[in-house]
């Protein structure tokens, strides 16, 4: 009788074994590295929060997407790029479908890796100008617009469209001192010696984002006659206090979308009024996206934000929200295109290059107004969405322009260039052949 | 020639043709030194004690300040979420003593160096889940912080000078002249040095370690409250305050391990210098940033010639 338990304990023991596996595979794994911890977990929470509410939502309102739910587990990296590899070997070795590196330098190390292993690099709004090159960079993608987009439609704002009016000018640059913060400097070097007015490049070391004095000190010295802000995390909320501190006139600061963060805004609260960001995404809380959001997730406790803080209503969480939305219209168009509802890499990456985020489809999914309409191609792996100045009126932010756009003829030789340098540097290195757009 | 010219005779140059500016770049640095001292203090006191290089210092700060705001966001005045905060400090000293260090008593160093790193990681888990990771607004006019600035104009320029970086200057003398008062007048400071001379001695004479311990953690708790409120008013409390901390090595590398008075001294020298040497040679000739490595430079231009620090106790060990 003792037998017969054992060996009926046994063969349950190895059925639920051997089921597991197809069991597990009944999920989309589109897992993100994340940083909830550390220095850059101001600015890097209210996104993740957004993300994962919106993938928490599709599970919930809709059992997923295409029925399948979505495993949308996080890395914590700490934004440290050692532990962001380890977070991609990770992910890989589980079966992830996508990886989400969430840091230029992260993305910069797990680049060439992609490329061997096949996995589709998701870089929403960061990483390599240059992976706009679906030629190049098969594998990569950073809609809905990148670093290169952002700092030509940064210039040609504040030269009022016409960058020959910034003749003579001097612009700081004043950045992370990290793979992220040095990103557009290529474009701007460009740009300056075309147009013939002065970058003065200021780097913030990671050590001085709560402590800029040295660097606003420089400002002040300098008298720039913009300062553009390439920051991250506490760096912002820095450069904002020094800013206010320095009286620097803050219709002369402008960011890129990473600065349009309200909380670091509330720290000055009147004193940054005037103070620019461009902003891919527009907050709408009233959007019926976000109000689906709200019903499903936020209402139902299955949120992690901070609703005491307002980080519903917030640009970086709403941002965060349609950097999901995105990747869910790519598994989409796949299992449409694959009619499979489990789809492997292969066919995400083809979801990918074939999203379109038009008019129609942003009013069908209650987003209208909430970002600018792309799509992508296998050519185009950025999809160049436009994006909007944003202005902070001392208690939120308004928008200020119409949809901005990016010079195109200045931008795409140089990542025509850079993307050949890049592939030429990393030999032997595929090229996607398929592509003849 | 024009390269000597411009690391010999341009930087001093500069300072003469705009002395209201350079008298700017002194006080800022002047601030910030002030708080790199503030920070290294709390090094020193533990050290001085129990030999132990507290890697925590950091996190407690980011911990200490992070209590204050989160207790005020939730209802408590200000006036009292400080004593409040003050009584969470102490008892996580309490803490610490019991499970941390009563168990190592006696072992090397390095362990109870590792023990810290362990506090590190427990703070930054525990303070990430009790209050998020947000950057948070410090509460420094309901703590009666002035927030506005002064403007003096001497040599027809001006320089601005913030008042919350005066009442953190003026406050930070004030904790160091008590902090000196109660190491060299009171019993419980005596018994601090007296411990940090010589372990055997003071136990022998009856000086109890646990609570010496617990004491010292508890001021340093108390130095890193003052340090989250100073800097948490110039930039938001985050957790990259805790990255600010490091700051302290080179501090305590210059002014030496065990020295109050090196702390200060030590602060003050960095933050002077780096940013003076930032401003006159790091941006116009190295491209900037040169904060990041220069108090290092320092600290180990002056290890070459004293190992100790400046106002380290130079140790003889007969082998």
């Amino acid at each position: 009788m003792k037998m017969t338990f054992k060996t009926a304990l046994l063969s349950t023991i190895l059925a639920a074994g051997l089921a597991m596996p197809a069991f597990a595979q009944e999920v989309l794994k589109l897992p993100n590295m994340s940083y909830r911890t550390g220095p850059f977990a101001a600015t890097g929470t209210p996104h993740m929060n957004g993300q994962r509410d919106y993938m928490t939502m599709l599970n919930e309102r809709d059992g997923g997407i295409g029925g399948v739910r979505v495993a949308f587990d996080e890395c914590e990296t700490g934004y440290n790029t050692e532990k962001g590899v380890e977070c991609y070997e990770k992910s890989k070795a589980e079966g992830a479908l996508v990886t989400q590196p969430w840091s230029t330098g992260i993305t910069l190390q797990v680049l060439p890796r992609t490329n061997v292993d096949a996995i589709p690099m998701y870089a929403p709004g960061y990483g390599f100008s240059a992976m706009q090159d679906g030629k190049t960079f098969k594998w990569a993608f950073n809609p809905p617009t990148s670093y290169w987009d952002g700092a030509s439609m940064i210039m040609n704002a504040i030269s009022d469209g016409d960058l020959a009016n910034l003749k003579g000018k001097k612009v700081a640059f004043l950045h992370l001192d990290h793979p992220y913060g040095k990103e557009p400097l290529p474009l701007l070097e460009k740009l300056a010696a075309d147009h013939g007015f002065e970058l003065l490049p200021i780097p913030v070391g990671l050590s001085e984002m709560q402590n800029q004095s040295a660097q606003w000190l420089q400002i002040r010295r300098e008298r720039p006659d913009f300062v553009v802000m390439w920051g991250w995390g506490a760096m912002n909320a820095g450069a904002i206090t020094e800013a206010v501190k320095t009286r620097y006139p803050m219709d002369q600061f402008v960011s890129v979308w990473w600065g349009a963060h309200e909380p670091d805004l509330k720290l000055v609260g009147e004193e940054g009024k005037g103070y620019r960001a461009l902003s891919w995404n527009f907050a709408d809380p009233n959007a019926k996206l976000m109000q689906d959001v709200k019903k499903h997730v936020v209402d139902a406790g299955k949120s992690q934000l901070n609703q005491g803080a307002g980080e519903f209503e917030s640009t970086p969480y709403q941002r965060g929200i349609l950097m999901s939305v995105i990747l869910a219209e790519a598994v989409k168009a796949a299992q449409e295109h694959a009619g499979t509802k489990m789809i492997n890499r292969e066919q995400l990456r083809w979801g990918l290059e074939n999203v379109k985020l038009d008019e129609a489809t942003l009013e069908e999914l209650g987003a209208t107004g909430m970002m600018a309409p792309f799509s992508m191609s296998c050519s185009n792996h950025t999809g160049h969405a436009g994006a909007w100045m944003v202005e902070w009126d001392g208690t939120k932010f308004n928008k200020v322009s119409d949809l901005l756009s990016a010079d195109r003829a200045v931008i795409d030789p140089l990542v025509e260039k850079a993307a050949a340098d890049y592939a030429a540097a990393n030999q032997p290195w595929q090229m996607n052949e398929e592509c003849t757009q | 020639m024009s390269y000597l010219h411009s690391i010999f005779v341009a930087p001093f140059a500069d300072m003469a043709d705009a002395p209201d500016f350079f008298l700017q770049v002194v006080w800022e640095g002047l601030v910030s030194g002030v708080l790199y001292a503030l920070i290294a203090l709390g090094f020193v006191l533990i050290y001085k004690s129990s030999r132990i290089f507290n890697f925590a210092q950091g996190i407690m700060v980011v911990f200490a300040a992070l209590t204050l705001v989160g207790l005020h966001e939730n209802g408590v005045p200000a006036l009292l979420a400080v004593p409040l905060t003050l009584l969470v400090m102490f008892v996580l000293a309490v803490g610490i003593e019991r499970a941390v260090l009563r168990p190592l008593v006696n072992q090397p160093d390095i362990i109870l160096f590792m023990a810290t790193i362990g506090i590190t990681l427990f703070l930054i888990g525990l303070g990430e889940t009790i209050f998020g990771g947000a950057n948070k607004v410090m509460i420094t006019e309901q703590l009666g912080i002035p927030t506005g600035s002064w403007v003096v104009e001497p040599f027809g320029g001006f320089v601005s000078v913030e008042q919350k970086d005066v009442t953190a200057v003026v406050g930070a003398v004030l904790l160091v002249i008590a902090l000196l008062v109660f190491l060299n007048k009171s019993k419980m400071g005596r018994a601090i040095r007296a411990l940090g001379d010589d372990h055997q001695a003071a136990l022998s004479v009856g000086i109890s370690l646990s609570t010496i311990w617990v004491l010292v953690w508890f001021i340093s708790g108390i130095i890193a409250l003052a340090t989250g409120i100073v800097w948490g008013a110039r930039a938001g409390v985050s957790f990259a305050l805790e990255v600010i901390a490091l700051k302290a090595l080179p501090v305590l590398m210059l002014g030496g391990l065990e020295s109050v008075t090196g702390a200060i001294v030590g602060g003050l020298a960095i933050g002077i210098l780096e940013k003076v040497f930032e401003i006159y040679w790091g941006q116009p000739l190295l491209g900037g940033n040169t904060e990041a490595w220069f108090a290092y430079m320092l600290a180990l231009l002056v290890l070459l010639v004293r190992p100790q620090g400046l106002f380290g106790e130079k140790i003889i060990e007969r082998v």
